[in-house]
């Protein structure tokens, strides 16, 4: 148990955000057919247009960029709240929910995402240890296009337990 | 030879249809979804790595058990993923983007190894111009436990097409 301690970074608790503050996190990620199909299918989403490229080129269906597979836009999101997490929700101790989620255009395989945050709100909650932190999250494609928004709140650590 | 095996089951067989349309919609419908799906170490882990999810609580049980937690926490994307999973077939296979989500509530903590099951009824629908098509449906969804408790709940709107 003791060697878990010290291993996340030091600069990312509670006390570390202000609202206003705005973030562009450090990576992007190339979104591939391996982490489309592969989650999309193991969250058992039925939808082939996430995995049925045959079907998506036939029936193309006058909506645009509908005429090739879809990233499933929740694995598109969660991709986006994933390269926001190392600096957002690594002092998590537990996700209190999410609003307002937009799916602004559709992602396909090879597209690139990056991820930026703006702190909305702080509040103290009802625990010494940890406070609530609610953040606005965007995803942006390698066009600078975007491609999601959506707020998250959280319960996160705070450096210093208050009494 | 082998393309008559082929013209014959084209000819012979009648799509089993899967997924329903607009007119499926009334408000009020409820839909109890299939399966139910046990989450594994496996899935956690794979989830939380390639979606970079860098919370131990997901990917390490020792840090886990230090902050208080049985066992890995369940990444609540994965749960609100796969509870979005199950209800696919139900409401939006049958054609058309995914939109949004609004009012989601974690209820609580899920561990790996929990079964969850999900479940939702039609609260709006709406025609939309620039689409005839289309229509606009929002749905409640519920991802319960093995005992019925909520873990989770969300609004969906989706387009859905309608039947021709």
């Amino acid at each position: 148990m003791e060697q878990s301690r010290g291993r996340t970074s030091p600069n990312n608790y509670f006390e570390d955000f202000k609202p206003g503050q705005v973030i562009a996190h450090a990576r992007g990620k190339t979104v591939t057919e391996m982490d489309n199909v592969l989650l999309t299918n193991m969250v058992m989403n039925t939808a082939d247009g996430h995995f049925n490229e045959h079907r998506m080129q036939q029936q193309a269906r006058g909506i645009p960029g509908f005429n090739t597979r879809i990233v499933y836009g929740g694995i598109s999101f969660s991709m986006v709240i994933g390269l926001a997490a190392q600096d957002t929700g690594e002092q998590v101790l537990e996700e209190r929910g999410m609003d307002k989620i937009r799916l602004r255009a559709p992602v396909h395989h090879g597209d690139t995402l990056y991820a930026f945050t703006e702190v909305l709100e702080k509040l103290d909650g009802d625990r010494g240890d940890a406070g609530i932190v609610r953040f606005k999250h965007y995803g942006i494609n390698q066009d600078d296009k975007l491609v999601y928004e959506g707020e998250r709140t959280v319960l996160m650590k705070r450096r210093s337990p208050v009494a | 030879m082998k393309d008559d095996i082929v013209a014959d089951l084209r000819a012979r067989a009648k799509p089993w249809a899967r997924g329903n349309r607009f007119e499926d919609f009334p408000v009020g419908r409820t839909f109890r979804h299939h399966w139910g799906r046990t989450l594994t170490a496996g899935d956690n882990v794979l989830f939380a790595t390639l979606t970079l999810h860098y919370n131990p609580l997901y990917t390490n049980v020792d840090y886990a058990r230090a902050n208080g937690f049985a066992e890995l926490v369940v990444c609540p994307l994965l749960l609100f993923n796969t509870v979005f999973g199950m209800s696919v077939e139900d409401l939006s296979e049958g054609g058309g983007p995914f939109l949004g989500v609004d009012g989601l509530t974690y209820h609580r903590p899920v561990l790996v190894g929990e079964t969850v099951y999900a479940e939702s009824e039609v609260v709006a629908r709406r025609g939309t111009e620039s689409r005839p098509e289309f229509g606009i449906v929002t749905w409640h969804t519920r991802g319960t436990d093995a005992k019925g408790g909520l873990v989770v709940d969300y609004q969906r709107t989706n387009l859905v097409r309608r039947k021709r």
